[in-house]
């Protein structure tokens, strides 16, 4: 076998994402100044002699106004807590998503924690209805699963989703009474949270 | 093409079967030799192999929720340019000038000008129809995949009109879609 290439590290610019080189190309090449003299002066010289002069000034002051936390700390340090507060904010954002199979990127945190029914026909007139989410309200799926069986006396199964993901199928078109049999069941489920897809889109149940 | 993407154009994934996905692994393996040794790193024969379907006949390979290949219809496969970054040179390369990195940013189809002025650089072996690296005058990564329209030696010759195809660019909707879920 040929020797394996090693994967390219390429910088990408903490702001907009882009590689580094790109960012004068980005959407915001003002936002991303203080982030590249910081980490990549390499790829403009230029910067660094600016920001002797003038521009540190005029960064450090938009740093000022965009932090919340005012101090009289010089702004470099306050750049560098920044950054890594703004990256764990992100991931600790994608992990609870992805039991969110709708991405909106401005719904709030809270939001997120909700289920989602959705009902697939197959055969024409013979349908499933899937569950999804339950797990983000402390449900146990297997139990969930052996409950919606005995009270819509069909079949209820865990299934794996494409991407890892559970879900509970039941045979049949429960839609509408899952609704309160899931808030009967599980208290501490809002009305709320529940949401139907009709037509690719979201309806709220409520 | 994927100027506006997002999960919502994802019209279902799929694990697929054992057979397509030695199809998909060998029809990559050949279009680029390159990244063959590292191919088993990238789709690992172990962690199933997801094929998204989006409109458009379009379609995501993704393995590990990170979309890795696309192709259209049954076309060819082209890396996403996280992907291309990362083994810069699987693919051939096309150079275009300082003025043309705007646009193609934007999602402009690349002209012929851009690619034969003196900022821009040619690889004679390109034919036509054949997925490439948008490269750029003076940066070391790719900003762009494209997909021949001419062969390079009508791009010489003709210098006129669309070139390239812009497929995928740097900060679209496919490269904001780190993670598909």
């Amino acid at each position: 076998m040929a020797e394996k290439p090693q994967p390219v590290q390429v910088l990408y610019c903490g702001v907009c994402g882009l590689p580094a080189e790109y960012c004068e190309f980005g959407p915001d090449f003002e936002k991303c100044k203080p982030w590249l003299i910081q980490n990549a002066p390499d790829f403009y010289p230029e910067f660094l002699k600016e920001s002797n002069g003038t521009e540190t000034d005029k960064v450090s002051d938009k740093l000022q106004s965009t932090t919340i936390s005012e101090g009289s700390s010089t702004s470099k340090p306050e750049e560098v807590k920044r950054l890594p507060g703004g990256k764990i904010k992100k991931k600790v954002r994608t992990f609870k998503d992805f039991s969110c199979y709708l991405k909106h990127a401005n719904l709030s945190f809270k939001d997120k924690q909700e289920i989602i029914i959705e009902k697939v026909t197959r055969n024409k007139r013979k349908s499933i209805t899937t569950i999804k989410g339950l797990e983000l309200f402390g449900v146990k799926l297997s139990d969930a699963s052996k409950k919606l069986g005995k009270k819509f006396a069909t079949g209820a199964s865990l299934v794996k989703g494409p991407t890892e993901k559970e879900q509970i199928d039941v045979q049949g078109d429960i839609a509408y009474d899952i609704v309160e049999f899931i808030t009967k069941t599980w208290p501490d489920v809002p009305e709320s949270a529940i949401f139907f897809i009709e037509d690719g889109k979201k309806v709220p149940a409520a | 093409m994927f100027k506006k993407f997002s999960t919502e154009e994802v019209s279902g994934q799929n694990q697929v079967k054992a057979s397509v996905q030695r199809r998909i692994r060998q029809s990559i393996a050949e279009e680029y030799p390159l990244l063959e040794p590292v191919l088993e790193d990238l789709l690992p024969k172990k962690s199933p192999l997801i094929v998204a379907k989006c409109q458009n006949h379009l379609n995501l390979v993704v393995v590990n929720n990170v979309p890795l290949f696309f192709n259209i219809r049954d076309g060819p496969y082209m890396p996403t340019l996280r992907l291309l970054h990362q083994y810069p040179n699987i693919m051939k390369k096309l150079q275009v000038d300082r003025g043309a990195i705007k646009f193609v940013l934007s999602g402009a189809n690349i002209m012929c000008p851009g690619l034969t002025s003196p900022g821009g650089a040619l690889d004679v072996e390109v034919g036509a129809e054949t997925p490439v690296a948008i490269m750029a005058e003076g940066k070391q990564h790719a900003l762009a995949i494209g997909f021949t329209k001419m062969s390079a030696k009508d791009i010489k010759a003709i210098n006129k009109g669309i070139g390239v195809d812009n497929m995928h660019y740097l900060n679209d909707g496919l490269w904001k879609m780190e993670r598909l879920d």
